[in-house]
Formats: C-alpha cells, sequence, structure tokens
C-alpha cells in the first residue's frame, strides 16, 4: 500500500465511525480494530521494502506558490513508531469496544482515530508545514479527548491545551526558521542541510526550539504537569495517549531532528540534563501517588525522561537505546495502563489505600501486571531489560568532559531505583497489600482482558530474542545518523550496567521490603505547589497582564470607545481630502452628476436627521429614523438601483418592525445624563460630517466608468445567460462574499438565540410596568379606551385581509425569486417580502405568541448556510472553471437555469431565519417556552391565568384569552393554534 | 455640481453624533444613519452620472458593482440592528451608563435552559 492510500484508509476510519457508533455504540472498537490490522498488514510489503535498505516516498504539489509540498517519507524511524501507532491502536481499540460505558461514544471513537491519523501523519511527513498541521492535530485531538471526560476533565484538557500549545508555538518559529535559513520546506533535504554545521548560533537557537516543542509533548521538566492532568480522560485514552500517541509525537520529533543536532552542544545539555532530571522526578512523585492511574502518569513521565535524556547523549549507542526503549514502553506501558482499567473495572476502585489483596481474585491478571511491571523495572528477561542496560551503558558514551558520562549514569542510575519502588508499588499494593474482602471480585472477562495482556506479554519473546528487533532499529539509527544500531543482546557479559541493574535490584528490594514504614512518608503532597497550579497561576496572570493591555484602548462606554477612532478618521478624511484637493491635480467632475430629485431627498434626509437628533422619545426618533430610510430609497432608486432600492425599502419596513418589538420593553423617553457630554457629540459629529462629505465631492465622480464595471455590463449577460447584472453578480460573479454575508446573517441570528437563552429571565421582562397604548382621555372616555385595547376586535380586519393578502404576498415572493435573474428581485428581495408577510401573520394575533419555532430559526439559518455551501462545492463540477461556487448551467426546454438559484434559495432561508428570530425572540415576552433551551419544543405554559399568562398578554388586553367567546375565534389564524395548544395541555 | 455629498454628511454628522450617546437605541439608529451614509459613498463611487438600470447595455447605464456591494452591505446592517437591539433590550434599559443586573433572581424560572422544563407538570 502506497503512504498516501496508508493516510486515506486511516481518514476514511473517523469518517465511517461516526454512523458506526451512531448504530453499535461502543462495540465500533470492533470494527477499527480490524480495520487497523488489515491497514497494518497492507503495509508490509512497504514495510519490506524499508527494511531492505531503501526509502518509499510521495510527493504532491500542495501549495505551489509557497513551494509546499505535501511530502511524505517512510524510512527506518518512521517504521518503528508507525508501528507502535497501529498495534498500540489495535489492542487499545479493541479494549475500548469492552471498556467503555455502553452508548454510542462519539466523541471517543471520533478523536481516538483522529489522533491515529494525526501520528500516522506527523511521522510520515516530509514536509515541515505538513509535520507541524501533524502535531497540532495531534495537540487537538488530545485536548478534545481530556475535555471529552466531562467536567472533571475540562481544567486538565485546558491545561493540555495551553502546555501543548507553547510547544506547537516553539515548533511553528523553530520550522519557519529553517525554511528561511535553508530555502525548503522538505524535512529530509533541511535536515541533511549544511547550514547545521555552518551556523552556530544559529544551530543552538533552533535546537533548543525543537527541544521545547519535544519537551511539552513528552512532558518532560517543567512542562510535565499535564500529563497527570490528562489523567481525567477515559482509561483507553491515556493508554495510547502515553503508549503510542502525544507523548511518543514529543520523541519522534527529538528523534527525527537528532540528524542534524546530535552533536549540538546545546542539544546534549539540555536534553540529558532535563530528561534525568525529570526521570528522578517523575519516579519520586509516582512513588508519593496512591491512585494507580496517577502512578501511572508520573512513571511515563520518568520514563520518558530517560528516553530523552538517551536522544540528548546523541551517540548511536543512545539514540538505539532511546529507541529500543521507546518500542518496550508503548507494550508494557499501553499495557499496564489497560491493566489499571481492567482493576478499576472489577474492583471498583484503583486507589492503592482501598483496594484488597486481589492476587487471588484476579490470578491471571496479577501474572499480568507483574510481567509488565517487571519490564518497567528493567528485571530480566523482558524488553524493557534490555532497553534499560542499553540506556544505562549509552549514558558512559557521553560526549563532552570526562566527568560528564559517568555523572549521567549515576543520575540515571538513581532514576531506576525509584522505578523499581514504584513498579513494586504497584504490585504489592493492587493484589498483595490490603485488607478488604475480595468477595464478588472476579477475573476481567476475555475480551477486556486479552488486549490488556497482548502488549505486556509480547515484551516477554522480545526480550529473550531481543535481535528480531536489530533489523528496523538498524534502519531507523542509519536514518538519523547513518550508522547502523548498537547491538541488541539480553546478555552482554559482566558489564557496570549488569552489575548497576543488580544493585538497583537490590536497593529497590530492600525499599519494598520496607513498605509499610515508608509509605505513609511518601504518599503525601511533597511539595507546597503542584504543576497544575502553577500553570493556573501562569494563566490567571497573563490574563491580568491581558486585561491591562485592554484597558489602554477599550473603555466600558460605547460612546468613550468610538470617540478615538471617529476622531481620527474625521482627521484623516477631512485632512486628506484638503490635501488632495490642493496639492494634486484633480480631474474636473463628470457633468451631469445632479438629477433635482436628489435635492429633495437631501432636504428631507436634513430634516429627519435633525428629527431623529432631537427627538425625545424613542418611538418619536423611530419613526424619524423610518422617514431617513424611505428618503435613501428614493436616492437609491433615483440612482437607477431597482435591486438595492428593494431591498432598502423591505428592510426598512422589517427594521422599524423590529425596533418596535424592542421598544416596547424599554422606557418611552431617552435618559438624560446630566454628566454625559453634550457640546462633543455635536461639534464632532458636524466635522465628520462635513469630511464626509467633502470626501465624496474630492474623491468621487470624478472619472468614467469603472473597468470592471464595464466588463459586467459588456460581458455580463454572455457569461451568466441573465439579465439583471447585480443579482448575477451577487449570486455568481461574486458568490463567495454572498456567502461570507449569510454567514454574518446567520451568526446574528444563532447570537440572539444563544444571549436571550442564557441571561436570566427577569433581564428580559420591563423595568416598568408598562402601560400600553391608551388614548390621551382615556379616563373619561371609556368606550375610546376600550376600543384600543380590544386586541382581538382591533385585529379583526387585519385577520381578514390577511387570509387574501397573504397567499398573495407568497406567491408574489415567489415570483420575485423566480425572476430575480433577469429583473429586478433575486433571493434577498424574496425573502424580505416572503419576512414580511410572516411579521403580518405574527401582527394580526393578539397576544405574543410565535410564528415558527426554535428548530424552524436554526432550520432555515443552518439550512440556508448550508445550502449555499453545497451549491458552491457543487461548482467543482464544472466543466470549464472548476473551482467553489462556480455556477452550472442548464436548460430545461427553453428556461435558462443556473445553480446559483439553488444558492439564492439558500439566501432565501437565511434571510428569513433570522427575520423569525427578531420577531419570535423579541415580539414574545419574556421568553414563550417554546424558546427555551432544550432538546425538543416544550409544551406551551398552561393557559389557567396565572401571572405569567396576564403578563403574556398583556400588551394589549388585560382579558385573559379563555374568556373570549369562542366562536369569534373561528376562521382565524389564531383559532387553529389555540386548539392544538390546548390539546398539548390535555 | 452634484448633492449627493451634502446628503452623505447631513447623515454621517447625525450619525457621529447619536454614536456619541450614552443609550444604545440610540448608537444602534446612529449605526443605521451611518450606514446610509456608506451606501450612499460606495454608490457615488460608481459615478451619479450614470443613472441607467443594469439590466441592459446601453449608454448610460450605472456600474452594478457598488449596487452588489450595497446590496449585500444593506442585509448585513439588518442583521447587526436585529442584534444590536436584542441587546438593547436586556434589563429593560438600553443605558450604556449601566450595567443590567444579570445575576440570577429568584422570580426567575431557574429551570430554564437546563433542559428540565419538559418535565414540568403541565
Amino acid at each position: 500500500m502506497t503512504l498516501v492510500w496508508l493516510l486515506v484508509a486511516l481518514a476514511a476510519v473517523p469518517v465511517l465511525v461516526v454512523p458506526l457508533t451512531h448504530v453499535v455504540g461502543r462495540r465500533a472498537g470492533w470494527a477499527v480494530a480490524p480495520a487497523y490490522t488489515v491497514i497494518a498488514a497492507l503495509m508490509i510489503p512497504t514495510a519490506a521494502t524499508v527494511l531492505d535498505g531503501g526509502e518509499v516516498t510521495a510527493r504532491y504539489s500542495w501549495v505551489p506558490s509557497l513551494d509546499v509540498d505535501f511530502a511524505l517519507r517512510l524510512d527506518g524511524l518512521s517504521l518503528v513508531f508507525l508501528a507502535i501507532v497501529l498495534v498500540v491502536g489495535i489492542v487499545v481499540m479493541a479494549y475500548s469496544a469492552a471498556y467503555l460505558p455502553q452508548g454510542r461514544n462519539l466523541g471517543f471513537y471520533l478523536w481516538m482515530t483522529t489522533f491515529a491519523l494525526g501520528m500516522a501523519g506527523l511521522v510520515l511527513a516530509d514536509d515541515l508545514v505538513l509535520l507541524f498541521l501533524c502535531w497540532e492535530i495531534t495537540s487537538l485531538a488530545s485536548f478534545l479527548l481530556i475535555a471529552n471526560a466531562g467536567q472533571g476533565g475540562e481544567a486538565g484538557a485546558q491545561r493540555t491545551l495551553l502546555m501543548t500549545f507553547i510547544g506547537g508555538l516553539a515548533l511553528l518559529v523553530a520550522v519557519v526558521i529553517i525554511i528561511v535559513t535553508t530555502g525548503t520546506t522538505s524535512l529530509s533535504e533541511a535536515l541533511g542541510s549544511d547550514v547545521w554545521s555552518d551556523h552556530g548560533l544559529l544551530t543552538s537557537s533552533v535546537a533548543v526550539l525543537v527541544a521545547v516543542a519535544g519537551f511539552t509533548k513528552a512532558a518532560q521538566f517543567p512542562f510535565h504537569p499535564w500529563l497527570p492532568d490528562a489523567m481525567a480522560a477515559a482509561t483507553p485514552v491515556s493508554a495510547y495517549l502515553h503508549a503510542a500517541a502525544v507523548v511518543k509525537a514529543g520523541i519522534f520529533l527529538m528523534l527525527r531532528f537528532s540528524e542534524a543536532f546530535h552533536a549540538v552542544p546545546a542539544w546534549n545539555v539540555l536534553l540529558t540534563v532535563v530528561g534525568l532530571f525529570t526521570a528522578a522526578m517523575g519516579g519520586l512523585f509516582a512513588l508519593t501517588q496512591t491512585d494507580l492511574k496517577k502512578l501511572m502518569a508520573y512513571s511515563t513521565v520518568s520514563q520518558l525522561g530517560y528516553i530523552t535524556a538517551a536522544i540528548g547523549i546523541g551517540t548511536e549507542k543512545a539514540l538505539t537505546a532511546a529507541l529500543i526503549h521507546t518500542v518496550a514502553h508503548a507494550l508494557f506501558k499501553s499495557g499496564l495502563f489497560m491493566m489499571v482499567g481492567v482493576i478499576d473495572h472489577e474492583a471498583g476502585t484503583r486507589d492503592i489505600r482501598r483496594l484488597p489483596a486481589l492476587r487471588k481474585a484476579m490470578p491471571v491478571s496479577f501474572w499480568t501486571v507483574v510481567v509488565g511491571t517487571a519490564a518497567m523495572a528493567g528485571v530480566p528477561p523482558f524488553l524493557g531489560f534490555v532497553s534499560k542496560e542499553m540506556l544505562l551503558g549509552s549514558m558512559l558514551t557521553a560526549t563532552g568532559p570526562a566527568w560528564a558520562g559517568p555523572l549521567a549514569f549515576v543520575g540515571l542510575a538513581i532514576g531506576a531505583v525509584l522505578t523499581f519502588a514504584y513498579s513494586a508499588k504497584i504490585v504489592f499494593g493492587a493484589f498483595i497489600d490490603g485488607e478488604r474482602d475480595t468477595e464478588g471480585i472476579h477475573e476481567a472477562p476475555a475480551p477486556l482482558l486479552v488486549p490488556a495482556m497482548f502488549p505486556i506479554w509480547l515484551g516477554l519473546p522480545l526480550g529473550l530474542a531481543p535481535f528480531l528487533l536489530q533489523l528496523p532499529l538498524d534502519r531507523a539509527v542509519e536514518a538519523m545518523v547513518h550508522h547502523e544500531a548498537y547491538e541488541l543482546a539480553l546478555w552482554h557479559g559482566i558489564t557496570p550496567e549488569l552489575v548497576t541493574t543488580v544493585l538497583v535490584i537490590v536497593a529497590g528490594a530492600l525499599i519494598v521490603s520496607r513498605r509499610t514504614r515508608l509509605r505513609p512518608r511518601v504518599e503525601r503532597q511533597l511539595l507546597p505547589w503542584s504543576g497544575a497550579g502553577a500553570i493556573d497561576g501562569f494563566a490567571r496572570l497573563s490574563w491580568r497582564a491581558g486585561s491591562l493591555m485592554t484597558r489602554l484602548v477599550a473603555a466600558d462606554q460605547p460612546a468613550r470607545h468610538v470617540l478615538m477612532p471617529v476622531t481620527v478618521l474625521t482627521l484623516l478624511m477631512g485632512l486628506g481630502s484638503l490635501g488632495v484637493l490642493t496639492l494634486t491635480d484633480v480631474p474636473a467632475t463628470v457633468p451631469d452628476l445632479f438629477e433635482p430629485l436628489d435635492a429633495l431627498v437631501a432636504l428631507l434626509v436634513l430634516l429627519a436627521v435633525i428629527g431623529v437628533c432631537r427627538a425625545d422619545s424613542r418611538v418619536t426618533a423611530a419613526v424619524y429614523l423610518g422617514g431617513v430610510g424611505i428618503a435613501v430609497t428614493v436616492q437609491l432608486f433615483a440612482l437607477g438601483a431597482p435591486d438595492v432600492g428593494l431591498t432598502q425599502l423591505m428592510v426598512e419596513v422589517l427594521t422599524v418592525i423590529v425596533i418596535m418589538l424592542v421598544l416596547r420593553s424599554l422606557p418611552v423617553r431617552f435618559a438624560h445624563r446630566a454628566h454625559a457630554r453634550k457640546r462633543l457629540p455635536l461639534v464632532l459629529g458636524l466635522l465628520a460630517g462635513a469630511a464626509a462629505g467633502l470626501g465624496t465631492w474630492v474623491l468621487t465622480g470624478r472619472r468614467e466608468i469603472a473597468e470592471t464595471g464595464q466588463y459586467f455590463l459588456d460581458e455580463g449577460y454572455e457569461v451568466t445567460g441573465a439579465h439583471n447584472l447585480v443579482n448575477v453578480i451577487l449570486v455568481e460573479f461574486r458568490a463567495l462574499d454572498t456567502l461570507g454575508e449569510l454567514t454574518v446573517l446567520g451568526m446574528a441570528g444563532v447570537a440572539i438565540i444563544a444571549v436571550l437563552a442564557t441571561v436570566p429571565e427577569h433581564t428580559l421582562r420591563r423595568s416598568a410596568p408598562h402601560r400600553g397604548l391608551r388614548p390621551l382621555d382615556s379616563d373619561r372616555d371609556q368606550r375610546a379606551a376600550a376600543a384600543l385595547e380590544d386586541a382581538q376586535a382591533n385585529l379583526r380586519p387585519l385577520q381578514l385581509l390577511l387570509r387574501v393578502l397573504l397567499p398573495v404576498l407568497l406567491a408574489l415572493s415567489a415570483v420575485i425569486f423566480w425572476r430575480g435573474h433577469n429583473a429586478p428581485g433575486g433571493g434577498f428581495i424574496a425573502a424580505l417580502v416572503g419576512a414580511a408577510s410572516l411579521t403580518l401573520v405574527y401582527l394580526a394575533r393578539p397576544t405574543d405568541r410565535a410564528v415558527g419555532t426554535r428548530r424552524l430559526h436554526l432550520g432555515l439559518v443552518g439550512g440556508g448556510v448550508s445550502v449555499a455551501i453545497l451549491t458552491g462545492l457543487l461548482g467543482y463540477l464544472s466543466q470549464e472553471h472548476s473551482s467553489f461556487l462556480a455556477p452550472l448551467y442548464t436548460y430545461v426546454g427553453s428556461q435558462h437555469l443556473s445553480s446559483a438559484m439553488i444558492f439564492d434559495a439558500g439566501v432565501y432561508a437565511a434571510v428569513l431565519g433570522l427575520v423569525l428570530i427578531a420577531l419570535d425572540l423579541l415580539g414574545t415576552e419574556p421568553v414563550t417556552p417554546a424558546f427555551t433551551p432544550g432538546p425538543r419544543p416544550q409544551p406551551r405554559t398552561p393557559r389557567t391565568g396565572g401571572l405569567r399568562e396576564r403578563e403574556q398578554v398583556g400588551d394589549w388586553t388585560e382579558l385573559p384569552e379563555d374568556e373570549k367567546p369562542a366562536a369569534e375565534d373561528a376562521g382565524s389564524p389564531e383559532s387553529t393554534e389555540s386548539t392544538e395548544s390546548k390539546e398539548q395541555h390535555a | 455640481m452634484t448633492v449627493l455629498p451634502l446628503t452623505i454628511a447631513v447623515l454621517v454628522a447625525g450619525g457621529v453624533y447619536l454614536l456619541l450617546q450614552p443609550g444604545l437605541v440610540r448608537i444602534v439608529f446612529g449605526i443605521t444613519l451611518l450606514s446610509h451614509a456608506a451606501n450612499l459613498i460606495l454608490l457615488a463611487a460608481g459615478v451619479s452620472a450614470w443613472r441607467g438600470e443594469p439590466l441592459h447595455e446601453g449608454p448610460g447605464v450605472a456600474d452594478p458593482l457598488p449596487m452588489a456591494f450595497v446590496l449585500t452591505a444593506i442585509v448585513i446592517t439588518l442583521a447587526v440592528t436585529v442584534l444590536m437591539l436584542a441587546l438593547a433590550r436586556l434589563g429593560g434599559n438600553d443605558d450604556t451608563y449601566v450595567m443590567p443586573d444579570t445575576e440570577p433572581r429568584p422570580e426567575d424560572d431557574h429551570e430554564r435552559g437546563t433542559g428540565e422544563t419538559e418535565e414540568r407538570p403541565a
């Protein structure tokens, strides 16, 4: 199987797993595991090529303008990691199918398989940009998996994201520097470049950046706290994360860059010191834990410390040791994690203090854990022993001063003692010590146990016959230092390493024998602060710094906030226009810019704007605002823009209605503030107006028609077969703009729903009891008051009119939609006409009742945007210009049809959705139950009186609806719904 | 000579004046006026000497591109206006100097938003 097909197959898994989990739930793991097995089996011929000394590459042009390729390469190093990703993936997936709780577990499988894809992409990437992309995919997937654990995981997930993104940034900077200095984005070319040996300082800085990136993923001090945090995630997640995925991504990165940096002193010192320190620290913290999973997490921190230190040494023996330990660790740690899950699953706890002595009840688990921990502790004859021996030995090959090697050796040995101690603690804590009764605890079922046992027991034959791994390791080490791997063997003779191993085991056994006395001393918080606390403190600090920064530019009051930009814009525009006018040779204006109608509009606008600004009551201001809108609409028609004019007219109508809906819940008059500046707005407003007018006069109307405009006029019809050029520009030539606009519309609608659904209900009620509309002398003339307040009777004419008008309006909307291609009209105008007719339906109701449901709102908005995007994708089928949103044409009979009409339908739906949201959410009070967030539309509130009921009716009439004669309802649009809602309450 | 710049000047002056007022409704009205001004500026950029409807070829036909821009702008203005009006409604007061009290109160329906409302006895 070629590399691309490998990635395609791995990418298909997350896509297919989504519908699969809907059907089979957690058992999807039993489909994913075989899928990975098949993928791994198909890769064997390709792997064989690599083992024979070949190299498999694939290269596709990706971003030619930046010289970025989609380049893949399988060499020895990638092969080892790819094998780990797939093999551990297989067992973890099989295990998950039995381990996870019943249910869909959609998030788990989706992100786990994405994780595997990201890892495979990372190890195969031969392009720095692709490498970085895959690196971030693994970061995001781990974040989502940890956050998926629910509330317990949120804080940890955020810390993980913060940590891994620090590394991501470091890697990004490193990648950019590498690309700039080596002039290529190809990873293999960049690593083999001469730049690294020629420029010491540059090489050191890039090496440190890459090391920081590696540290964040491989959980090296001081970036380690996220790993124990990640324990909140489900056990299979931890097993995969610790053994094969994220942390191994860090190790892989450091190994991959060893080719360039293995002889750079800064790299050697940094990795070795940090690695050894982390190893000892992780071991110590592991000993203090009583939660088996947390213990495992710190143990991973410690084990990765060994590997990091060995990568830091950088000799071929050390790199061999790092690789073999990576393999050994992947096997025993994935198995041990799953075994902790098995213990947790069967005994109901994973706390050593509460676990009974499980040895008798779970013998198979016991021996499996013994083998796994023995491998971790470096006891012969397991693979862990082989790797630990070699790690110890490789420390002595350290370059630099003579004392460096022995010092590193001793450091690692200290870590090894701690490793032995905490490994023993797992066995004794879970299986040997403990007073509680084991009654009712049985061995785990095979589907759970077997996947967990497999990787652990695999370490035994590999430990006895390590030469089986020699060939892949040779190829992997060759990929890094162009030299074959050190020879793997179980028995190297009596060496310092072997003596140390014996000493380590003796020291460890001594600690174990005294465990009852030692445990209480170490099982406590060793330090007064924790890593997680430190990260949170850092986050708080940066938040505070951020708010300090924003205070420099932001203000709590909008008025103060806009003051600066308005002033600057005014100055720029005014002085700039004056400058252009005086300093340059401005061409004369085109003749005939003026039409008499313009002057009338200007006068009307002037009067209405003065009205808006001076109005004391909100309603008055709204009326003047409507006047401005109508005058501007006239101007638009006068400028020869019928589409724009129609749209403006409809928008004006709807805006006025929405304003009136909102004004009902606001005080009648504008607030007067004594301290509010009065003169400044006036002066600044006049200056800004003058500047804008001057700018318009200086900078427009002084040229021939634009080239682009002329193109549309000349070619528009030929290209699209449509006469209405404005509509064609909207839905064909510049459809991407329109798609963006739709998205803005949709987002506004969703934002309204979100805001109104999350604020407390009292903020949506009126501040003061509202009296509704009443005649001025209502106290004297009761009949006049009744005539105004009897909503039912008042609306009768409108309801009757609507029966005739509604079909006409809807038909009109359809006609406008249809003819949009050739005459003024189109999706926007048609949708606004449709929305206006629904507004009439709303207005014809005596109570504030919603027209649609929340599902309809979101469906219209989401459906509209989706339809538009899907139409865009259709554009790739276009023969001539295959691109997003390219229109397709066809003829049905003599009728010319374009895919842009489907796009226009999307426009229609989204606009309608927004207007419905505005009507239903702003026009009902406080929020009818139909709009409460929840899985499905709610039944309506009971109609039997009560405060709530009165408030809903409030605006127009005080009469509860029940008291009205039922016969009067017949025929009105109201009646059917009343029956409906009554049925629902029955 | 043309009066379009005058209309624009009046709209901008009113818009900026309202934008600097304390109440959100007035600010929204100001934004509406500014949008009108912006739309007219866009159309002025298409040169107001040619006012033929761009439905057919011929002399004196207006530039359709600014019109398409303005059409987009109008609908976005609608979206922004509606959103800001919804915000103005919160707390029953649109005074931007007073933050609406958004702490839950006892009379609020606490089940709202938890999805449990459907279990309420009907």
